[in-house]
């Protein structure tokens, strides 16, 4: 078990040494220098804070423009039939079988005429169309372990059919949007590719771009480097703290009954 | 006075199936009304088109002589039990008994207060007054069978029913419980219409039974009256073959001792 952790951070560990020795070399022994330069360097600099922000709000809209279609539409597909119903789910899995690459020409192409380059809205709509189909399925999942009997109660109590969803089946998949919102944010977050593609201007990055911005032709700036990677990732492993209850539970749903 | 009719009700699904055929059967006013039939006789059908769960396709279900088929469950004035007692698991059980109070809205709406005295008289006359504050998970089954129980009959509705509510729990609980049913039913004398496979249990609690096989009425009448004069070879076999043989089977038991 040791082991499997030592491997796991072992990376970690190298990039973190690499962060606090000076200069912006590779090489070295781990633990043999300190410096916290480079984290002031990054935390002083203004890009830093601008691409930040930039992912912030690409991936918290991400977030929320996704749910707010993946959780009705995963209800829908759940409970419902309807024609087409079928053709549409696996339609979603269709298109996650493709490298995304495939894709990136006609993407640049749909953004540019809308003229939705340069532009938070553009990485959003992006970002949501690639996390839908997993997030919808994901979802479907769940309320399709919501016992039916729960819903006829609550329309026996007079609840009419917005109520049932609002008050009933919603509470109860509270941790499968959870794990949904998660993956969603995470998906944005970390995004690379198409950020780089969309993105013309160093004031529209997002972290993962400004990030290899540091690694440019003219000087690797590996200590700048490592600094902010670790420093782009404490958010995330501060939300896996977070929603780590509501993780274990939304991911092993459905395993027991409830 | 409070009766339910059904006059040439039939229940259709899309593939063709019928479930219920042309059922002519009326609930007098606080009758305890059981129907009984083994799996898939069309009972339970029959049950949750009167709660509104599930569409008529022909004929017509009234309640006190109002035609009740495009009421919306809600409106119908009936309350439920499910086998599963169906309580929400993210509620306690006081919000679970007061859930339907609260969903009054408008003119019917209920004052915080009376939901509260409500509650309270509920939890008192079920012995749930210790429970109120805890999670359904906290609770045992009979427990929870009670709270489906107060949950069904708070809102005082005018048709109560219940479909199999007994056959999740133990046998010496499930005892319990159908004389606590039979109790309460003594007590306010609210017209019920109940569903189980199970003709013991029909027989001890209904004050008329309602037989159904293939969708289609076979009998409808007092127990014991049916149990002697059965109408046909189905009822004949289902429910006096099946009663005969348990009173034998448990006799052989004292005889063998």
């Amino acid at each position: 078990m040791i082991h499997f952790v030592i491997i796991t951070l072992l990376p970690l560990i190298w990039i973190l040494d690499i962060a606090l020795s000076p200069g912006n070399a590779l090489g070295g022994t781990i633990g043999d220098s300190f410096t916290s330069e480079h984290f002031s360097k990054i935390l002083g600099s203004d890009s830093f804070w601008t691409w930040m922000s930039n992912s912030l709000i690409v991936s918290i809209g991400t977030c929320l423009l996704g749910l707010t279609i993946a959780i009705p539409a995963g209800y829908a597909f759940s409970r419902y039939k309807f024609t087409g119903r079928d053709v549409s789910m696996f339609a979603f899995l269709l298109v996650q079988m493709f490298p995304g690459i495939i894709i990136l020409v006609p993407y640049f192409l749909v953004m540019k005429s809308l003229g939705l380059l340069n532009s938070h809205l553009g990485l959003i709509l992006a970002y949501c169309v690639t996390a839908l189909p997993l997030c919808v399925w994901m979802l479907k999942g769940f309320f399709d372990t919501v016992p039916r009997e729960l819903e006829e109660a609550a329309v026996l109590d007079g609840c009419n059919q917005f109520q049932v969803f609002t008050k009933v089946v919603l509470p109860l998949s509270l941790p499968a949007v959870a794990v949904t919102a998660l993956f969603s944010f995470l998906a944005a977050w970390n995004e690379f590719l198409l950020a780089l593609t969309f993105n013309t201007s160093n004031d529209m990055y997002t972290l993962p771009v400004g990030l290899a911005s540091l690694i440019s032709s003219t000087g690797q700036a590996w200590g700048d480097f490592a600094a902010a990677s670790l420093l782009v990732s404490l958010p995330v492993a501060l939300l896996f703290l977070f929603f780590q209850k509501f993780l274990i539970e939304g991911l092993s749903a459905g395993g027991v009954k409830g | 006075m409070v009766r339910v009719d059904y006059k040439g009700v039939t229940k259709r699904y899309e593939d063709g199936f019928e479930a219920v055929i042309d059922l002519d059967l009326d609930v007098k006013d606080g009758e305890f009304l059981v129907l009984l039939g083994p799996s898939g006789c069309g009972k339970s059908t029959t049950l949750r088109m009167l709660a509104g769960l599930e569409d008529i396709t022909e004929g017509e279900i009234s309640i006190d002589g109002m035609k009740i088929n495009h009421l919306p469950p809600g409106a119908r004035g009936v309350g439920m039990v499910f086998q599963s007692y169906a309580l929400y698991p993210h509620m306690t059980i006081s919000e679970n008994l007061s859930f339907g109070l609260r969903m009054e809205k408008g003119e019917s709406r209920i004052t915080d207060a009376e939901i509260a005295e409500r509650v309270a008289e509920s939890a008192e006359l079920l012995g749930l007054t210790e429970q109120l504050d805890k999670k359904p998970k906290e609770l045992s089954g009979g427990q929870r069978q009670r709270v489906a129980l107060g949950r069904a009959g708070i809102r005082r509705p005018k048709v109560l029913l219940m479909d199999e509510p007994l056959s999740n729990l133990d046998a010496e609980l499930r005892n319990q419980m159908r004389t606590e049913i039979r109790r309460l039913h003594d007590q306010f004398g609210t017209t019920t219409v109940y569903v189980t496979h199970d003709q013991i249990e029909a027989m001890i609690l209904a004050d008329r039974i309602a037989i159904l096989d293939g969708g289609k009425l076979q009998q409808h009448g007092e127990p014991l009256e049916v149990y002697n004069n059965p109408a046909n070879d189905f009822v004949r076999g289902f429910l006096c073959k099946h009663i005969n043989e348990t009173v034998d089977t448990a006799n052989r038991i004292f005889e063998d001792r």
